[in-house]
C-alpha cells in the first residue's frame, strides 16, 4: 500500500471508533466502549508504521506524497479539496500523537472505568485524536482549518467532559472561544496568502508566495501574524494562554491528551508546515519568538506558586510549549520538533501520574494537602519522578538533549537571540526547582492521612466536592466517581505509564549531538529547501550547551531540595517575606482580570445596553436616521391605529398602490 | 430531463390546503401530504438539474398582455436550492402542526399551504410582477397565523409585523411598477420579464431612488438592523412550526430578491450603495450577535442570531465578488436549515423546562443524549465551526468580503467569534450545568427524532459535501452579480460574465472595439443588429471574437 493509503487509515480508524463508540452507546457495556477505542488509536498508530516504512522505501527526495478524494469546496476561483499530505513532517506529528494517545487511552480504560459517560468519553477521545490526526495530514489550508477547529471543538466536549459542573462548563467555553479567536486569525491568514497566491494548498501557497513577496513583505507578515494568531491561540501562549489553565476541569487523562501529544502542540506543528513563509517573513519569526521567551518565562514563574498539582502541570506545560515556538521560530525546526516529541512522553507521563495521585487522594488536587506517597505508591512515584527529571533536563533523560538543543540553536543565532537563550536558561533552572517542588511534596515528608490509609490496602474517599470552588456534588459528577483507581492496581495504567517512563528516559537517543542525527536527518525532505538547513551549532558549542544546561537542571533541583527536605519551613518565610512577588505570581500576573475586563466585560455591557437601550426605542419605533424614516412613519401609525383598523389600513395602501400604478400607465402611455 | 411543470408545483400546496378545508376530517393528512409531494419534486429537481446552468422548467405564458407581464416560472442554479429548502422545512413544519393541538386546524393548514405556494412563487418568479404578487401574498397566511393563533400579545405582534412589512411591500410595489415602467424604451411594450428588465436598463438616478425602495422592504424580510422592530413580538408570538418556516424560508425571500431582481436590474445604483448596504450588514451583524447573547428567551437568541446571519448573507451579496454571492446563496440554505433544526429543539427544551426561558434550563443533557448530540451538531453548524457548511458559506463570504473590503471584512470577523459566544451560551444554558428547578430530563420522542434528525443529518451531509450546492449554484450566482460588478471593477475586458438570460449581454458593435464597462454609463449597450458576443472571463480583449 502507499503511503497515502496508509495516511487515509490513519484518519479512518478513529473517525471508525468514534462512529462505533457514539452510536452503540446504548449496547456496549463495561470496558468494551474503552477497548474499542483504544484499538482504533493503535491501528493509527500500526497506519502510521506502514506509512513510515512506505516512505523509508523511496529516495529521499521522494517521500512527499499527496492525495485527494474529491473536491470539498470550488467556486469562483476559490478551490480546496479534501487531501492529505503525507510528508516526513505529518508523517512524524502522526507518530507521536497517535503513539502517546494509544497509550492515553489505555490509562483512560481503567481511570474512567466508574464513569457514567464512560462511552461518551471514549468518542470524543477518537473524536479528538482523529481531529488532530487531520490536522497535522491536512493536504491545503481549508483542511487544516477544519481540522483545527475541530480540535477545539473536541477539547471543548472534552474540558466540559462533566458538565454539570459550572466551572467545567466555563472553563470549555472559555476554551472554545479562544480557539474560535484562533481560528479566525487563521482564515484572516490564508485569505492573505490566497489573495496573493490564488493558492489554498501547501505546495501553491508555498510557491506563489516566493513569487509574489519579497522579504518581509507587509502582506505576508500581517499573513504570518495572523498564522500566529492561531498558533498562540492553540498552543496557549501569551496571551492567549488563560484556557489552558482552566482546561483542567476535564478529567485527568484528558489533560495529558491535550497538555501531551496534541492540541497544544498543533501551533509549534504549524509554524513548522509554514516555515517557508516564515524565513521569508523573520519580523512575524522573532515575534514568534519573543513571545515564546514570554511565555516560558511567564508560565515557568507562575508555576513556582500554583498549588494545584494539574495546574502546576498546565503552566509547566504552557511554559515548555514556549520552549518549542521559540525553537521553531529560530528556525530549529528539528529541536523544536524533538522536544514537541520527548515532552510529549514524559509531559503525558506526569499527567498520568498525577491522575493516579488524585485517585489515592479522594479526588483531592491541593498539593498543601499531600505528602509521603513515596511508599503508599512505589510505582507512580518511581515513573512520576522520572517524568519530573526529564521535564527538569537532567543529563541524559530525554528532555535534556531536546530542550538544550533548542538553547544551542537560539545562541547560534548570535544577537540579541542571545538574551532570548540566556532567559531560557534561567527559565529551565526553575522548571526544574517547580517540578522537584512536586516530588518532594507529594513523596516525601510525613504520610498525610490518604497516605496511611493507602499504606493500609485502602483507598480514601471522601464526599464529592467541586476540587475548584469546593462545592458539594452528586457522586456521577466529576471526580472521583463511586470507585477511582490508582496506577499500582490496574495494569492498563500501569502499562501506559511505564512505557512513557522507559521513552521519556530514552527519548534523547534520536539526537545525541554528534552521535545519532536520526531525526533531523528524517525530518530534511520536508525542511530541505530551507534557507537555515545549514545553520547548526558545532559539536562544541552543543555539548558546552548540555554542560551547562545540566548545571543550572540539578542546580534547580538542589535548591528544591534544600527548601523542601532540608528546611520544610523556609518556603513559608520566603513567602511572607515576598507577598506582594508571591500575590502577583498567584493571580497569574493578573492576566485573567485584564482580558476581562478589556474584551468580556464591555462585550456584556454592550449587550445590556443594545437590549435595554436600542431595543427599547426601537420597539418604541422612534427611530432616528435619514434611512430609517419610512419605518418611523409606519410604527408611529401602528401605534395610533388601533389593531381593528389594520384591515382598513391594508385596503389604504392597496388602493394607494393601485392610484400609483395608474399614474404610471399614464405616465407612460 | 425531466417534465416539471412548476405551475403545478407552485399551486400544489395551495390546493392541497384548500382541498383540506372542504374534507376538515383529512385536513392534516391532506396537508402533509401536499407538503411531502412537492419535496419529492424537489428532489426529483435537485437530481434532474443541469448543473450547467441557465433557466430550466422554464414556463412563460403571457398573463396580462396590456402591462407585459408574464407568468413565468423557471429554476436556475440561483433558486434551485432555496426552492429545495423551502420543500423540505415544509414537512417538519406540516407534521409539527399536525400534532399540536389547533383551534380549527383545517384553517390552519390551508394557510400554511398558501404560504408555502406564495414562498415558492416569489423564489422561481421570472417576472417581477409575478414576484411582487407573490411575495404579498406571503404577508396573508402569516397575518392569520400569528393573529389568530399566536400566543401572548399575538394582536400588537401581528400590527407591528403588518405595518412593518406592508410598508416594505408598498415601497416595493411602487419601486417595481417604476421600474417596468420606466425602463419601457419610447414606443416600445412595456415588459416586467426579470430578462428583459436587466436588459433595458435604467438611468442612474433613476436607478438609485428604485434601488433603495426594494432595499428597505427586502432588509425590512430579512431583518436587518434597523429594521428588525417587528422581529422580537412576532418571534415570541408564532407558533413554533410557523416560526420554523418564517425565520428558516420566507426571511431568505428578502435577501434572494437582492440577488434575482436588485443587483441584475440596477447595476449602477448596486454599486452607488453597495458601501450603504455592508454598513448595515456589518452593524446588523455585531448588534445581532451582542444582542443574542443577551437573550433569556431562547427563541429571541435564535431570533437575533438570524439577525447577524443574515447580516453575513447581505454582506457577501454586496461584496459584490462571486465568492461572496456563492457565500451568501450557500448560507441561505444552510441558515435555513439550522434555524428550523432550532426552533425544533427549542419547542422540545420548553416540553422539558416547562419554560422557553434560559434561566429556567440547565442540565436537560442528563438524559438526554440524543437530544444533547443533535442540538450540539446543529449548535457548531450555527456558529458556522470549519467541517460545518455554514463555514464553507461563511468563509466565502468573508473571502469575498476581504476582496475589496478589507476592513468590513476584518470587522465582520469579530462576529464569527461572538457567534461562538451566543450559541455556547444557548447550548450550555439548557443542556449543561446543574438542573434545572422544573425540568425533567427525557430524551426525544420518536416524531422529535422523525423531524430534527432528517434536518441534522443534511447538515452533515453538506458539511463533508459542500460541493454540491456550489457547483450547481456557480454559473447562475457569479451571473447575477456579474453587471453590478463590472460597474465597480471597470475591467479592461469589457464583461467578465458568462451569457445569461436575464443577465446584461454585453455586445460588440461590429468591427469596432469591446465595449468597456465604464462607472459613469450603463454597462448594457444595446445594439441591435449586433449579435451577442461571448467572452470567457479573464480573456484578454484581443480574443474576443469580432464579427
Amino acid at each position: 500500500m502507499s503511503a497515502t493509503t496508509y495516511g487515509w487509515l490513519i484518519l479512518a480508524f478513529p473517525l471508525a471508533g468514534m462512529t462505533v463508540n457514539a452510536l452503540g452507546w446504548k449496547l456496549i457495556g463495561g470496558r468494551t466502549a474503552g477497548w474499542i477505542a483504544t484499538a482504533a488509536i493503535f491501528g493509527s498508530f500500526l497506519s502510521a508504521l506502514g506509512a513510515l516504512a512506505d516512505m523509508l522505501d523511496h529516495h529521499e527526495e521522494e517521500r512527499i506524497f499527496t492525495d485527494a478524494l474529491f473536491t470539498y469546496a470550488e467556486t469562483a476561483g476559490f478551490k480546496a479539496e479534501l487531501g492529505i499530505l503525507v510528508d516526513p513532517l505529518s508523517l512524524f506529528m502522526c507518530l507521536v500523537v497517535s503513539g502517546v494517545s494509544t497509550l492515553i487511552h489505555l490509562y483512560s480504560v481503567a481511570y474512567l472505568e466508574s464513569d457514567e459517560g464512560y462511552s461518551r468519553y471514549f468518542a470524543y477521545l477518537n473524536y479528538f485524536v482523529f481531529s488532530m490526526l487531520l490536522l497535522v495530514l491536512a493536504g491545503n489550508l481549508l483542511i487544516l482549518i477544519i481540522g483545527w477547529a475541530f480540535v477545539g471543538a473536541a477539547s471543548y466536549l472534552l474540558i466540559s467532559f462533566w458538565y454539570r459542573r459550572n466551572t467545567a462548563t466555563a472553563a470549555g467555553t472559555k476554551a472554545f472561544v479562544i480557539n474560535v479567536l484562533g481560528d479566525v486569525g487563521l482564515v484572516i491568514g490564508a485569505f492573505l496568502l490566497f489573495s496573493e497566491t490564488g493558492a489554498l494548498d501547501w505546495a501553491g501557497v508555498f510557491e506563489g508566495s516566493r513569487d509574489a513577496f519579497t522579504t518581509n513583505d507587509g502582506t505576508l507578515v500581517a499573513a504570518c501574524l495572523m498564522i500566529l494568531v492561531g498558533a498562540f491561540a492553540k498552543s496557549a501562549q501569551l496571551p492567549l494562554h488563560t484556557w489552558l489553565a482552566d482546561a483542567m476541569e476535564g478529567p485527568t487523562p484528558v489533560s495529558a491528551l491535550i497538555h501531551a501529544a496534541t492540541m497544544v502542540t498543533a501551533g509549534v506543528y504549524l509554524i513548522a508546515r509554514t516555515h517557508p513563509l516564515f524565513e521569508q517573513a523573520p519580523a512575524a519569526a522573532d515575534v514568534a519568538a519573543i513571545v515564546g521567551t514570554a511565555t516560558l518565562l511567564f508560565a515557568a514563574s507562575v508555576a513556582l506558586v500554583v498549588t494545584d498539582l494539574k495546574r502546576i502541570i498546565a503552566y509547566s506545560t504552557i511554559s515548555q510549549i514556549g520552549y518549542m515556538v521559540l525553537g521553531v521560530a529560530v528556525f530549529a525546526y528539528g529541536a523544536g520538533l524533538f522536544h514537541l516529541m520527548t515532552h510529549a512522553f514524559f509531559k503525558a507521563l506526569l499527567f498520568m501520574g498525577a491522575g493516579s495521585i488524585i485517585g489515592a487522594m479522594g479526588g483531592i488536587q491541593s498539593i498543601d494537602r499531600m505528602g509521603g506517597f513515596r511508599r503508599a505508591m512505589p510505582f507512580t512515584f518511581v515513573t512520576f519522578t522520572i517524568g519530573a527529571l526529564a521535564l527538569s533536563g537532567f543529563p541524559l533523560l530525554s528532555g535534556f538533549f531536546s530542550k538544550d538543543e533548542i538553547l544551542a540553536f537560539t545562541l547560534n543565532r548570535g544577537g540579541w537571540y542571545v538574551v532570548l537563550a540566556v532567559l531560557a536558561y534561567v527559565a529551565a533552572g526553575v522548571t526544574a526547582f517547580y517540578s522537584f517542588r512536586m516530588v518532594f511534596r507529594v513523596f516525601f515528608g510525613e504520610p498525610v492521612p490518604e497516605a496511611r490509609e493507602l499504606e493500609g490496602g485502602h483507598i480514601a474517599h471522601h464526599d464529592p466536592a467541586n476540587p475548584m470552588t469546593g462545592e458539594p456534588e452528586d457522586t456521577d459528577v466529576g471526580f472521583p466517581g463511586p470507585e477511582h483507581h490508582i496506577a499500582e492496581r490496574e495494569w492498563p495504567m500501569k502499562v501506559a505509564m511505564g512505557t512513557l517512563a522507559a521513552l521519556a528516559i530514552v527519548g534523547g537517543a534520536v539526537a545525541v549531538p554528534g552521535l545519532t542525527d536520526t531525526l533531523e536527518k528524517f525530518l530534511e525532505p520536508t525542511f530541505h529547501e530551507s534557507r537555515h538547513i545549514e545553520e547548526h551549532p558545532s559539536d562544541a558549542a552543543e555539548y558546552m550547551g548540555l554542560a551547562v544546561g545540566a548545571l543550572i537542571g540539578i542546580t534547580g533541583i538542589f535548591v528544591a531540595y534544600l527548601l523542601y527536605i532540608r528546611r520544610p519551613g523556609r518556603t513559608l518565610a520566603l513567602r511572607e517575606r515576598f507577598r506582594g512577588v508571591h500575590d502577583f505570581l498567584e493571580r497569574k500576573w493578573y492576566w485573567d482580570e485584564l482580558i476581562d475586563a478589556a474584551f468580556v466585560r464591555p462585550a456584556r455591557a454592550a449587550g445590556n445596553a443594545g437590549r435595554t437601550v436600542v431595543e427599547s426605542v426601537l420597539v418604541q419605533g422612534v427611530i432616528v436616521g435619514g434611512a430609517t424614516g419610512a419605518v418611523r412613519a409606519a410604527t408611529s401609525l401602528a401605534r395610533t391605529l388601533q389593531s381593528g383598523y389594520l384591515r382598513a389600513y391594508v385596503l389604504l395602501l392597496f388602493a394607494g398602490a393601485g392610484l400609483l400604478t395608474l399614474y404610471f400607465l399614464i405616465a407612460a402611455s | 430531463m425531466l417534465t416539471i411543470h412548476l405551475s403545478i408545483v407552485v399551486f400544489l400546496p395551495l390546493a392541497a390546503g384548500l382541498l383540506g378545508l372542504f374534507v376538515p376530517r383529512a385536513a392534516r393528512f391532506i396537508g402533509i401530504a401536499g407538503a411531502v409531494a412537492v419535496l419529492g419534486y424537489a428532489i426529483a429537481m435537485l437530481l434532474d438539474f443541469d448543473s450547467g446552468g441557465g433557466l430550466q422548467y422554464a414556463t412563460d405564458d403571457i398573463w396580462i398582455e396590456e402591462l407585459g407581464i408574464h407568468w413565468a416560472l423557471a429554476v436556475d442554479g440561483l433558486n434551485l436550492w432555496l426552492v429545495a429548502l423551502t420543500a423540505a422545512l415544509w414537512v417538519p413544519a406540516a407534521v409539527v402542526c399536525w400534532k399540536r393541538k389547533w383551534d380549527r386546524p383545517q384553517h390552519v393548514f390551508f394557510h400554511l399551504g398558501l404560504a408555502e405556494t406564495a414562498v415558492l412563487g416569489a423564489f422561481l418568479a421570472q417576472d417581477l410582477a409575478v414576484f411582487v404578487v407573490f411575495f404579498d401574498v406571503m404577508l396573508v397566511p402569516f397575518y392569520f397565523l400569528v393573529g389568530i393563533w399566536g400566543e401572548g400579545r399575538r394582536v400588537a405582534a401581528t400590527t407591528k409585523l403588518m405595518i412593518y412589512t406592508l410598508a416594505g411591500s408598498l415601497l416595493m410595489l411602487v419601486g417595481a411598477i417604476a421600474l417596468g415602467v420606466l425602463s419601457t424604451p419610447d414606443g416600445g411594450e412595456p415588459s416586467f420579464l426579470l430578462s428583459d428588465l436587466a436588459e433595458r436598463g435604467l438611468e442612474e438616478g433613476t436607478q438609485q431612488w428604485i434601488f433603495l425602495l426594494f432595499a428597505i422592504a427586502f432588509l425590512v424580510k430579512a431583518p436587518a438592523f434597523p429594521f428588525h422592530g417587528w422581529m422580537p413580538d412576532a418571534y415570541r408570538a408564532m407558533p413554533i412550526p410557523i416560526l420554523l418556516v418564517f425565520s428558516g424560508v420566507v426571511s431568505k425571500v428578502g435577501v434572494y430578491g437582492f440577488l434575482r431582481i436588485v443587483l441584475p436590474t440596477m447595476p449602477e445604483a448596486s454599486q452607488h450603495f453597495q458601501e450603504l448596504l455592508i454598513v448595515i450588514a456589518v452593524i446588523s451583524i455585531l448588534y445581532g450577535s451582542v444582542l443574542a447573547f443577551s437573550q433569556t428567551e431562547a427563541r429571541l437568541v435564535v431570533g437575533y442570531s438570524s439577525i447577524a446571519q443574515l447580516g453575513f448573507i447581505t454582506l457577501g451579496i454586496f461584496s459584490l465578488d462571486p465568492k461572496g454571492a456563492q457565500g451568501a446563496l450557500m448560507q441561505m440554505v444552510n441558515h435555513g436549515l439550522v434555524a428550523a433544526a432550532l426552533f425544533l429543539i427549542i419547542a422540545v427544551l420548553a416540553q422539558r423546562a416547562g419554560s422557553e426561558s434560559l434561566e429556567r434550563m440547565g442540565g436537560i443533557a442528563l438524559r438526554a443524549p440524543v437530544l444533547a448530540a443533535l442540538f450540539l451538531i446543529v449548535t457548531f453548524a450555527t456558529l458556522a465551526m470549519p467541517g460545518s457548511p455554514n463555514f464553507v458559506g461563511e468563509i466565502l463570504i468573508l473571502f469575498g468580503t476581504f476582496e475589496d473590503k478589507l476592513v468590513y471584512g476584518l470587522v465582520a470577523s469579530i462576529g464569527v467569534v461572538l457567534a461562538a459566544v451566543y450559541m455556547l451560551r444557548i447550548f450550555q444554558g439548557a443542556m449543561h450545568n446543574r438542573v434545572g428547578a422544573t425540568v425533567d430530563s427525557r430524551d426525544l420522542c420518536r416524531l422529535d427524532i422523525g423531524t430534527i434528525a432528517p434536518i441534522v443529518a443534511i447538515v452533515v451531509a453538506l458539511g463533508v459535501y459542500p460541493q454540491v450546492i456550489l457547483e450547481s449554484t456557480e454559473k447562475d450566482t457569479v451571473s447575477k452579480i456579474a453587471a453590478a460588478r463590472a460597474v465597480a471593477h471597470p475591467a479592461p475586458v469589457p464583461a467578465a460574465l458568462p451569457p445569461q438570460p436575464g443577465a446584461p449581454q454585453f455586445q460588440v458593435q461590429p468591427g469596432g472595439p469591446p465595449v468597456e464597462g465604464d462607472p459613469g454609463a450603463p454597462p448594457v449597450e444595446v445594439q441591435p443588429g449586433g449579435p451577442p458576443v461571448e467572452v470567457q472571463p479573464g480573456s484578454p480583449p484581443e480574443e474576443v471574437p469580432v464579427p
